[in-house]
């Protein structure tokens, strides 16, 4: 693909890239006011952005509804301009109806999926034999079986963790530390995928790679 | 060596990841089995299955999900399956936006409204997830363009989670924790995660109620692969490969002067 | 009249029918009550949508703080945001595909999102250079477990030799999962115990309750 030569085009992806500069002006040099720019900016444009989809959302998804004379959705639509409420020190109580009603909904559905999803099929998972098994499928299993159940005494609270305990939970905690290591190098991962696109687009602007 | 100052290493990670751009290493990249069984449940479906397209990821995260996004869009028109996208991010509609734009056939080949759908933003999380397995035309009225649901031929044949054959789910947090609950568990369906990194961990629903995980931009360098089709996420490797074996020697140092430093204080 | 609907007893009590409704309608088929409870959740969905309007109200009441204390250093900021908001919205509002709107979410919007998450990079570097110490077994365990999935994710790490690829493989695939499994049910213990204490009433937090 050629360097973009349409001005609109142009304008944007240098914005986009004399934005970027700004704000690893912060990281790479110091706190600047360019940075403090950048970063209100997008404040705004996140604000901005939250405001009008939950506009167009709930003018589709409620307001039409409403005015095409479904009344049932007026419950809440007075719930949801009651949250407003919330920020303001005299009339917070008011919001607490509608959170009642998140809250409420959240923790049941929360529950109802966590026990099968999070519990049951974690722990058949543990137990479950290999199918058709070589020597490794075998070490797989108990070593992931041994990890499980050790980890999990690491959490008992209610005892020390000495006498019959001492060895679980030491083995325990070790084998959180391997699954937090795993989560760690991923997390890298994560990051550097993150930073290398941003340098990707400020070499491609500079010209110093070919545009894709 | 330990007091070296902080954006010093700030420049040196910078320009690292900036020479394998310019002098690509051009390493392969062995696919895993997370991500083969991703591809694998596609190829099983075609022009009678609906797959849901969920994204429940933003822009911030694009340069990790956008290329496994694109690819595996790229091969849902391919095997020519009926999308249905539906999102939780505010800034979605320029993610959609990036995927047609990458994936013109949307336009081109396939005929909105009947061969594919997006109905928006839907607020609430879980409880969103959990009402759109139960009940899809009480949550949306109409799509993303305003057209009344009952004028799209594709939506109307989803009602609830049993008519979707599939969920490829862009995830940046715990949206595929919420589709394995009120999908996956008690109704069965199908769960696909398109994950950032740190979302590796949702290994431990694999396979039992994952059908595959792609983690990160590695999963969308993968994805590239099977497909035959190399994009963005093939050239981002060679910055994962530098990035990493900065870190690898940044460990290293650390350690060993570490070492050093207790050996001089006994 | 107000002093009655203050009353946290009512607060409590519909949580404990909304949450114990989707309970009795996931675990019992009753029509009825999984009609009343997909009724429920449809508002709670529709009232999520409101909540994304309360940042704007929290940021201005502390942006005009700023701008009526002239705080030294961010008032001009403050106005810049608060113009720029209250610009861009109407903007959008009357349509989102006019040519000010489109061009600021795809140049200047997905510019600073992406750059803003990708910052935490630079700090991550620095923090395994400074801080990841193997200083004890479990620190030498995590760290060689960050290495090998560092080896893992990166095509140079089979480059390197063939076997780290095979290791690293294994700690995501199998190593890491038993200690994984046990957060995750951990946390769904955690979850559940949390869930019941606030559906009886016994959790305040989520209402600022004392």
């Amino acid at each position: 693909m050629p360097y973009p030569t349409d001005p609109l085009v142009l304008s944007g992806v240098w914005a986009s890239v004399i934005l970027t500069l700004m704000v690893y002006s912060y990281v790479l040099f110091r706190e600047t006011p360019a940075f403090r720019f950048a970063e209100h900016t997008y404040i705004s444009t996140s604000l901005a952005i939250s405001v009008i989809v939950s506009y167009d959302t709930l003018s589709k998804n409620a307001f039409t509804p409403l005015s095409k004379g479904d009344l049932t959705y007026l419950i809440p639509i007075v719930l949801g301009l009651l949250l407003y409420t919330l920020p303001f020190k005299e009339v917070r109580w008011i919001s607490r109806y509608p959170l009642a009603f998140v809250v409420g909904v959240g923790t049941g559905l929360a529950m109802r999926g966590a026990v099968h999803a999070q519990m049951i099929a974690q722990v058949l998972a543990a137990i479950t034999l290999p199918k058709a098994p070589q020597p490794i499928d075998w070490f797989n299993f108990f070593f992931s079986l041994i990890a499980f159940l050790t980890s999990t005494s690491y959490f008992i609270f209610t005892r020390e963790h000495t006498g019959v305990l001492k060895i679980p939970t030491k083995l325990g905690r070790y084998m959180i530390m391997l699954a937090l290591g795993s989560y760690f190098g991923n997390t890298i991962l994560f990051r550097m995928a993150m930073l290398s696109g941003r340098v990707e687009e400020i070499l491609k602007v500079f010209g110093i790679i070919p545009w894709r | 060596m330990a007091e070296v100052d902080r954006r010093v290493l700030y420049w040196v990670m910078f320009i690292a990841l900036a020479i394998p751009f310019i002098s690509p290493l051009g390493l392969p990249v062995p696919i895993t089995e997370t991500t083969k069984a991703v591809y694998d449940k596609i190829e099983t479906l075609g022009p009678k299955n609906i797959a849901l397209f969920s994204i429940a990821g933003g822009v911030s995260a694009w340069p990790e999900i956008a290329p496994s996004m694109v690819a595996v869009m790229r091969h849902l028109v391919k095997r020519e399956v009926k999308i249905v996208i539906w999102g939780f991010f505010v800034d979605q509609d320029i993610t959609v936006d990036m995927i047609i734009s990458n994936v013109p056939e949307l336009k081109t080949k396939y005929k909105y409204g009947e061969d594919w759908v997006y109905m928006g933003y839907v607020a609430g999380a879980e409880t969103a997830v959990a009402q759109l397995a139960a009940d899809v035309h009480a949550v949306f009225k109409a799509d993303k363009y305003g057209t009344p649901i009952d004028k799209l031929p594709l939506i109307q044949k989803v009602k609830t989670a049993k008519d979707i054959d599939v969920v490829l789910t862009v995830d940046t947090g715990s949206y595929i924790l919420y589709y394995i609950r009120h999908w996956n568990v008690g109704r069965g369906i199908p769960v696909a995660e398109i994950g950032i990194a740190m979302q590796a961990d949702m290994i431990v629903y694999y396979p039992v109620n994952l059908v595959g995980v792609m983690i990160g931009v590695r999963g969308g360098a993968e994805y590239e692969k099977l497909i035959g089709r190399l994009a963005d996420g093939t050239i981002r490797m060679d910055a994962i490969n530098v990035s990493h074996l900065l870190f690898i020697i940044a460990i290293a140092l650390a350690n060993i002067g570490y070492v050093m430093v207790r050996r001089v204080k006994k | 009249m107000s002093n009655v609907l203050r009353r946290r007893e009512i607060i409590l009590f519909i949580t404990g029918i909304v949450g114990g409704l989707n309970l009795f309608e996931y675990f019992f088929a009753v029509k009825e009550a999984a009609a009343v409870a997909s009724a429920i959740r449809t508002w709670v969905v529709i009232i999520s949508a409101f909540a994304l309007g309360l940042g704007i109200i929290t940021a201005f009441r502390v942006h005009i703080s700023h701008v009526k204390r002239r705080t030294k250093g961010q008032w001009p900021f403050s106005i810049w945001l608060m113009g720029f908001f209250v610009l861009l919205t109407l903007i959008g509002l009357w349509d989102t595909k006019f040519i000010v709107y489109d061009w600021t979410f795809k140049n200047v919007y997905v510019a600073l999102s992406t750059t803003l998450y990708a910052i935490t990079g630079f700090y991550i570097f620095s923090a395994a250079y400074r801080a990841f110490r193997a200083r004890n077994i479990e620190a030498a365990i995590l760290i060689v477990s960050g290495v090998l999935i560092l080896l893992r994710n990166a095509p140079i790490g089979e480059a390197i030799w063939t076997g780290f690829p095979i290791l690293g493989e294994w700690v995501l695939m199998k190593g890491q999962v038993g200690g994984m499994r046990t957060l995750t049910f951990v946390a769904a213990v955690g979850l559940v115990a949390f869930g019941i204490r606030t559906l009886l009433g016994m959790e305040r937090g989520y209402y600022g309750g004392e």
